[in-house]
């Protein structure tokens, strides 16, 4: 299926028509699952049926989490990657820090503590069960991207750079016009691994309130006792959203494989 | 002499003036005073570990040099990033490895110099490059990719790149010990065309033949230090230095 996508365009097209064809088709999927599927999904038998309006709101809060997350989750990987190849120690010592605590402690624990822990401490910091989920899931999702993106950093020879200075280019655009697009292609698998599982893990937001996807799904099955049909779906959702996120992200990889290496 | 030798008079265009540079405990540039002038074409031929690429990385800052003093053009090479950029985008290199930007195409590869650093408008950098692309001899494959294109094509496009940035002096770092033997002469021929053109050039190199045919001066550097710094004809005629009779019997083998 990850392939076949990919095929169904016209075979004069290049890659990059290709690319953007596939980005396109899958966010047009997507934001007509996210607007329509209460349509489909009412027709089906209680208890799903009576709470397809109520699945679909679940669904668009689950899709919003992992989006806002996944965008500043791969800002916040850039600049702890960044920090964490420094020349300078002290940002080091805090891209370190910050990468050992959040891969060391559990994401149930940072979302509890987001919502419940910073406001003690910090008043002002009261956030909405939302804005709480959505910061401890792009920190969280920032820590992984980190290590992968520093990874592609590495990974991108140092005659690159020798290139890109010995031509007269600053600092700042070896890194935007070379070292970064090379990094950032071979980091893609792994930030798309955790992308894929900020979506799953978005169901820890259920923790403090928010009404996503699973928590929908608890609250049915509290009021009905029918575990297995509302698990189902609950899960075949998941299983969708994560089938288009794929889509996009092979479209992505495509996008940056000049060498025609992606089979 | 090159009859260009004229167009700096005021002095030699670069000036090495006691530089030192050490890795670690290894003292791999010793006490090193020489100067290259405009329109020379000079090679530094030496053994495996003599210093001889690390003198040439050093006059554009690919390796510091920890005491004395380089000029390029009237700009000291320090660690001013202004100065340092500026310098270098009057430096060209070509490196052994070719190092060409893989995901860009060769025509992207030739134009991103000039059109970030020079603020050069987009169609005339294109413009430019298809004008250098063509006299390398690859006009025709500005839209691959490098990966699509044999070392010694690499090796062209990447001569056409330093081009772009119409530097002052350009620098060869074993341009040919990468090719496959058949890819060597079509980058000489390259290299000896832009020779005639006046180009000033510094060639660290093993190629005898080019040192010979096309060079204006030899150095060769044993241990760090300028052994000797000779006329073609004369470095590879009556050689009377010991080593360098070994070194170049060597090389014939």
């Amino acid at each position: 299926m990850s392939q076949g996508s990919f095929r169904v365009w016209p075979a004069d097209w290049g890659r990059q028509q290709r690319s953007s064809a596939t980005m396109a088709a899958a966010g047009v999927v997507l934001v007509l699952m996210l607007w329509l599927m209460a349509i489909p999904m009412a027709w089906a038998p209680e208890p799903i049926g009576n709470n397809a309006q109520f699945f679909a709101e679940g669904t668009r809060v689950t899709v919003q989490l992992t989006a806002i997350a996944a965008v500043a989750g791969v800002l916040i990987g850039v600049l702890a990657a960044l920090g964490k190849t420094s020349k300078w120690p002290p940002l080091r010592w805090v891209a370190s820090a910050y990468i050992w605590v959040i891969r060391g402690t559990p994401l149930l624990v940072q979302v509890l503590f987001v919502y419940f822990a910073l406001p003690v401490m910090i008043p002002a910091l009261q956030l909405s069960d939302f804005t709480s989920a959505c910061v401890a899931l792009s920190l969280n999702v920032g820590a992984y991207n980190a290590e992968a993106i520093r990874a592609g950093l590495l990974a991108v020879p140092k005659g690159q750079v020798e290139a890109a200075r010995s031509l007269g280019l600053s600092p700042w655009f070896t890194f935007i016009d070379v070292t970064f697009p090379q990094a950032f292609k071979i980091s893609l698998p792994p930030l798309v691994n955790n992308i894929v599982a900020l979506l799953k893990d978005s169901s820890l937001a259920y923790a403090i309130g928010v009404v996503e996807l699973t928590n929908v799904g608890n609250r049915i099955q509290a009021a009905t006792f029918q575990p297995l049909p509302i698990l189902l779906t609950s899960a075949t959702i998941y299983l969708l959203l994560t089938t288009v996120l794929t889509q996009i992200s092979n479209a992505v990889e495509r996008r940056f494989d000049v060498e025609g290496r992606v089979a | 002499m090159n009859t260009t030798a004229a167009v700096n008079q005021g002095g030699p265009l670069i000036t090495v003036d006691h530089v030192n540079k050490h890795f670690g405990p290894a003292h791999v540039l010793r006490d090193v005073c020489t100067h290259f002038n405009a329109g020379e074409v000079a090679v530094i031929i030496g053994a495996s570990g003599s210093g001889k690429s690390t003198l040439l990385r050093t006059l554009n800052r690919l390796e510091k040099h920890d005491s004395g003093r380089i000029v390029v053009d009237g700009i000291e090479v320090c660690d001013d990033l202004k100065e340092l950029d500026a310098l270098r985008s009057e430096v060209g290199m070509v490196f052994q490895q070719f190092n060409l930007f893989p995901h860009l195409t060769v025509l992207e590869n030739v134009t991103l110099a000039p059109r970030r650093v020079r603020k050069t408008p987009r169609e005339q950098a294109e413009a430019k490059a298809m004008e250098l692309l063509d006299r390398v001899g690859l006009k025709a494959h500005a839209h691959k990719h490098p990966f699509a294109l044999s070392g010694g094509q690499q090796q062209r496009v990447a001569i056409a790149r330093s081009l772009a940035m119409a530097p002052r002096v350009m620098l060869f770092d074993e341009p040919t010990s990468a090719l496959d033997p058949e890819m060597v002469k079509e980058v000489l021929d390259v290299m000896k065309q832009l020779a005639a053109t006046g180009m000033t050039m510094i060639v660290v190199t093993h190629e005898m033949g080019f040192a010979r045919e096309v060079s204006d001066r030899v150095l060769f550097i044993d241990q760090g230090r300028v052994a000797q710094d000779a006329p073609p004809d004369e470095f590879f005629g009556a050689q009377r230095n010991e080593r360098i009779r070994t070194f170049l019997g060597q090389i014939a083998n």
